[in-house]
């Protein structure tokens, strides 16, 4: 479940595709490969772009990695392309590009966009690190695995609880024993003082 | 534990005695008594009809307990839910049917009661009849309440294995939700292989992707079926409208997916729910059980300290020098009265 590269694309309806900023994760691939494959990546992210109408989601597979594009559209005309593999499942990949188009929008402003050699985005590069664990990328996802884990505590914790029921049913039976034992010893050391004079 | 109808022992018992203690006198009315079914008339029948009933209430006990059973088997794979539905059918098919004949019988009695018998014996019989109604009435709630209960395991037990299977098979679940969208992967494969035959973007990507497209192994036998159809239909004509609404789709399942998602949280937190009332059920009962152990314990102190001061008492009184001295002063007196005798 790897993330290979993310890229914020300007995306006019009409006019060129440009990469405003990107990021790659080739630690995959051996040194060789890395050239080949980071232009293959930027080929393939201008291109999904491309075919992307306004407003449109689409994931888009070529050999072994597939692309997820959300065209924003929007004022700042923005889309978002990121290209993983197979296995990262799709939901957190479009929930991810709605979160950096959003923060991409916030951090850096549109006069900007013109100059796409001159824009500092270093988030991204954190975005795609950190979001290799799809888990952390999608709020669902998390909120899931926290139930699943907050369920099996408190499973475990009935059956403490159950243990617990058991214990107290043991210490309830000791706790008679022990008053009827302490009767009768009342009774013997009041029958010592009562009778028996002669003693 | 089925009905067996003992009757006929029960005869050629009471005929033995009969014939061993010669008692001719009350002879009539036991003869009276054991040839019930001789007998003409409601009396019977009502026996008959309740003797009915409780063969039927038993039978479903049976069936429930073989439910219960099915029920509680906890394998993944050998579940018989066809056989545990049909089971469920038939029984709520009996409790319905002998809910209706305890209804039957309860108006019949009552038509008993109003078509009027004052005499002693006839009031003895109404009473009768009233218990024993209640008594199958009670005996149908249980059976109910149990079924109820085994219901409930077997919604735990698939729930808890249908959260197995998803453990076993994540990937799988994961491959499964990737099959919708690599529907969608075809069809924009095809649009990009139909749109790229009029605006070439390069030599190795069309037929990258061409090549993707019909040599590609599919994940599951859907995908594999789409893929024959849209390489049809995308290959042969641009099938516009086909596919503008197979994008609508995909936007679609996008929220679905998220839909989903967020109903199976919902799911979650609804159990995560009904687990905390339980927890707090079983302290409460628990609560009790504590109770009554501090009750004993305040009751083993009271006692122990009690005998602790009588036992003081004892050993104040044995260590004081008043009895000491008389039974000195009397064991020397016997003494010197024995001396004087001798």
């Amino acid at each position: 479940m790897k993330i290979f590269s993310i890229a914020v694309v300007l995306a006019p309806p009409g006019g060129p595709v440009v990469i405003l900023s990107s990021a790659n994760d080739l630690s995959s691939f051996s040194f060789y490969q890395k050239g080949t494959v980071s232009e293959m990546l930027t080929f393939l992210s201008k291109t999904v772009v491309e075919r992307t109408q306004q407003g449109q989601r689409q994931s888009i597979q070529e050999k072994v990695y597939t692309a997820h594009v959300y065209n924003r559209g929007g004022a700042e005309q923005l889309a978002g392309v990121i290209v993983t593999d197979q296995e990262y499942p799709v939901r957190p990949a479009f929930a991810l590009l709605t979160k950096l188009l959003d923060d991409f929008t916030t951090k850096v402003p549109q006069t900007s966009f013109g100059n796409p050699s001159a824009i500092s985005f270093p988030e991204i590069a954190t975005y795609i690190q950190k979001y290799q664990d799809p888990r952390q990328a999608d709020a669902i996802m998390r909120l899931q695995q926290e139930l699943d884990e907050t369920k099996i505590i408190l499973h475990k914790t009935i059956e403490s609880v159950l243990q617990r029921g058991e214990k107290l049913d043991k210490l309830i039976e000791d706790s008679d024993t022990l008053s009827k034992q302490s009767q009768m010893f009342l009774k013997t050391a009041k029958k010592q003082n009562s009778c028996c004079v002669i003693m | 534990m089925s009905v067996q109808d003992r009757t006929n022992e029960f005869k050629a018992c009471v005929e033995s005695i009969r014939s061993r203690s010669s008692l001719p006198s009350h002879a009539d009315t036991k003869q009276r008594l054991l040839q019930q079914d001789g007998k003409p008339g409601p009396k019977s029948e009502f026996s008959r009809m309740a003797s009915a009933i409780g063969k039927d209430i038993s039978g479903t006990t049976l069936k429930l307990s073989k439910l219960a059973q099915l029920a509680k088997r906890k394998t993944l794979f050998d579940d018989r839910p066809v056989e545990i539905s049909e089971l469920t059918f038939i029984i709520k098919q009996d409790i319905a049917g002998i809910n209706k004949k305890i209804a039957a019988l309860q108006s019949y009695v009552k038509q008993r009661n109003a078509s009027g018998s004052s005499s002693a014996e006839g009031k003895q019989i109404d009473e009768h009849n009233n218990n024993v109604v209640m008594l199958l009435q009670s005996k149908l709630a249980t059976t109910s309440m149990t079924f109820k209960d085994v219901l409930e395991v077997r919604t735990q037990n698939m729930k808890e294995s249908k959260n197995r299977t998803e453990q076993f098979m994540y990937s799988t679940a994961t491959a499964a939700n990737q099959a919708p969208s690599s529907k969608f992967f075809r069809l924009v494969d095809s649009m990009l292989y139909g749109s790229q035959r009029s605006d070439p973007m390069g030599d190795g990507s069309p037929s990258h992707l061409d090549s993707k497209g019909k040599g590609r192994a599919p994940q599951n036998g859907d995908v594999l079926a789409l893929d024959l159809n849209s390489a049809e239909e995308g290959g042969g004509a641009h099938g516009g409208a086909l596919m503008q609404m197979q994008m609508v789709e995909q936007q679609d399942s996008y929220i679905q997916q998220r839909s989903t998602a967020i109903e199976s949280i919902e799911t979650t937190i609804a159990e995560l729910g009904q687990i905390f009332t339980q927890l707090a059920n079983m302290v409460a009962e628990q609560r009790e059980t504590v109770q009554r152990i501090d009750a004993d314990t305040h009751d083993i102190a009271s006692n122990i300290g009690g005998a602790q001061r009588e036992l003081l008492k004892y050993y104040a009184s044995i260590s004081s020098n008043r009895w000491l001295m008389l039974k000195v002063f009397g064991v020397l007196i016997v003494f010197v009265s024995f001396d004087d005798f001798t």
